[in-house]
């Protein structure tokens, strides 16, 4: 057991590191110059070179080769030393990115926790009646909902439920002005992703009442809603449960969308409006951010299922 | 396939004798859904081409006698900004969707399959190395990979002034970032797929024969791995027409100016509130219409062709 959970951190830590090497590959070789991009096409060689100076863009990429400058004083070493701390600074405001993430994610948390929350129970409740009675016109009538609402754009959700707000309650509309105002992205990521979750656990559900030993219980005479709770929602939790871990890099993230479309200003508003300002320090550190967050999902998810399902190897 | 001639007539109503692809495609034109759906992908596909053919001076018909316009009879589904016809502008955003959708899986599946297949094959350090590419790319989520690529790609322009010129600021760059970024899902699940077939008995005969690596990987394995590439690439066209709409709207997607769904939702956000709901309305609308039938045409055709899941 201990083994196994040294060799999965050992792991994290390469996947992590093949992250940042990614990141940085991205927004500092392949995205290149961006003194310009801030200083406007008017800017003088010697103002560039200032500005890039004072950000640390003027250091060689990989190999310092200067006379008199140590190898390894490099934007790469710079990179790989802040990023994972999140030390690293917005080139616009000088702000850390630290204090911005405890500043802003506490908002992001305020829509997509309950919505997670809520979303999760409303799948559930729908996916277990529909699976439960499975091949019957419930059964059919829910999947093709579910079907039809996964395929309706994203957009088009918030965008109605935006303009909906607007006639019945403008002050809900946009922005925090009411303590409500909260509810409306939460309802809109709710309803959004009602579709796809039904889908998801129905399958789930429906593949695990298939099994022999659902049969078997059924044969032995145990009624219909003992084995649902019993045998098969219990049996269902791990890659329920996996499906759940999987989404906790949008819950700190917040959903991109919802952020920017009411005005709050969470973490997916910040990197949205960072991409649009090519603030490259803050959207590298939130690209870790996610990564971290979603490579640590994974691990605890497996460990979880090595401790709690005997019939998972440790391999 | 001698064989096939001489199966007796009820051996074909079960189904039996047939290929996997004949008994798929058998299966396909008897259910009428998913038939219903491939006509509604055929449409849109011959509306791409047949858009960028009758509307090629799109950009030329700005009218500002005719702004904002409600649908009427000389405009179907109304006006935009530019007094531009929005239902030529839906037409030619399926020609962006459709083109996105295919050059992104065109780069996507063929790169899954290959990396899978020879990391399921070779194993060893091969595999390693190929599982932690994809890890590394798979722990950053979904629509922050695109964004994060797209955002290094804004001033990139490769082997500028030649005559392969190539902008991948714009559409360029989107057919590469969705298509470096959604191999994972085939990679993944043509590596699981090869681990079984190698250690088949037809495999260990040919290397008995002598046949080298590569021989066997591309003449023996990957011809029985065709049904989840082509499985892989109906389900990558959906997401990759739904990621070509959200970046189009942030617009990290196609050039300013270009007519794309996504792009379309960006210039009429603000219009809902005053109630011009048409231009929007069209966009989510051929945007529903396609997902829908490439969602459900997937199903099918997974179900058609992977034999362990029918029931």
């Amino acid at each position: 057991m201990g083994a196994y959970v040294v060799r999965r951190l050992v792991q994290s830590v390469f996947t992590i590191f093949g992250v940042m090497l990614l990141t940085f590959l991205l927004f500092r070789v392949v995205a290149g110059e961006i003194a310009s991009a801030h200083l406007g096409p008017r800017a003088t060689a010697k103002q560039l070179a200032e500005w890039r100076a004072k950000h640390g863009y003027d250091k060689p990429l990989l190999i310092n080769r200067n006379a008199g400058e140590p190898w390894y004083d490099t934007q790469f070493l710079s990179y790989m030393t802040r990023v994972p701390a999140f030390q690293t600074r917005s080139v616009i405001t000088n702000e850390r990115l630290l204090d911005i993430i405890i500043e802003r994610a506490p908002y992001s948390l305020a829509i997509t926790v309950p919505a997670m929350a809520l979303g999760w129970v409303l799948a559930m409740i729908v996916a277990t009646i529909v699976a439960y009675y499975r091949a019957s016109l419930i059964d059919h009538v829910g999947v093709f909902l579910a079907v039809l609402g996964m395929c309706v754009p994203y957009l088009a959700f918030i965008m109605a439920g935006q303009m909906l707000m607007f006639r019945v309650a403008p002050r809900l509309a946009y922005g925090l002005a009411s303590p409500f105002s909260i509810y409306v992205p939460v309802a809109i990521a709710v309803i959004a992703g009602l579709g796809g979750g039904v889908r998801f656990y129905r399958t789930v559900i429906v593949d695990e009442a298939n099994r022999d030993y659902v049969r078997t219980a059924r044969a032995k005479g145990v009624p219909l809603p003992g084995v649902m709770f019993k045998h098969i929602l219990r049996n269902c939790m791990l890659p329920i449960l996996t499906n759940l871990v999987l989404a906790i890099p949008f819950l700190i993230m917040g959903s991109l969308l919802l952020e920017t479309f009411f005005g709050i200003p969470g973490l997916g508003d910040l990197l949205l409006s960072s991409i649009t300002n090519r603030d490259e320090p803050i959207v590298s550190g939130l690209t870790y951010l996610t990564a971290l967050i979603y490579t640590l999902g994974v691990l605890l998810t497996d460990v979880l299922y090595a401790v709690f399902d005997p019939r998972v190897q440790l391999t | 396939m001698t064989q096939a001639v001489t199966v007796s007539a009820d051996l074909e109503v079960a189904g039996l004798g047939r290929s996997l692809w004949g008994d798929a495609v058998h299966r396909l034109r008897r259910d009428p859904l998913a038939a219903a759906c491939f006509a509604v992908i055929v449409l849109y596909v011959v509306v791409a081409v047949w858009a960028s053919w009758a509307y090629a001076d799109f950009e030329k018909t700005q009218n500002y006698a005719e702004r904002n316009q409600a649908p009427s009879a000389s405009h179907w589904l109304g006006t935009d900004v530019f007094g531009r016809d929005v239902l030529a502008k839906t037409l030619l955003g399926a020609k962006v969707s459709m083109t996105v959708g295919a050059m992104a899986n065109v780069i996507a599946v063929p790169l899954g399959l290959i990396l899978g297949v020879i990391a399921g094959y070779f194993g060893k350090w091969v595999d390693d190395v190929v599982v932690w590419l994809y890890t590394t790319m798979a722990s950053i989520p979904g629509i922050i990979r695109l964004i994060a690529i797209k955002y290094a790609f804004d001033n990139v322009v490769l082997f500028e002034g030649s005559r392969f010129e190539l902008d991948l600021g714009g559409i360029h760059g989107l057919y590469i970032a969705l298509g470096v970024m959604s191999w994972i899902g085939t990679c993944r699940l043509v590596r699981a797929e090869t681990f079984k077939i190698k250690s088949l008995d037809y495999v260990t005969a040919a290397r008995a024969l002598g046949q080298g690596g590569f021989r066997i990987v591309f003449r023996h394995i990957v011809p029985n791995l065709f049904h989840i590439a082509i499985i892989q690439f109906t389900l990558g066209f959906v997401g990759a027409v739904a990621a070509e709409v959200i970046l189009s709207f942030l617009g990290l997607g196609v050039e300013v100016g270009t007519p794309s769904w996504g792009t379309m939702i960006n210039a009429a956000r603000l219009d809902l509130v005053v109630g011009r709901w048409w231009e929007v309305t069209a966009a989510c609308g051929a945007m529903f219409a396609i997902v829908l039938a490439l969602n459900i045409f997937g199903d099918r055709l997974r179900d058609a062709l992977d034999p362990r899941l029918r029931t």
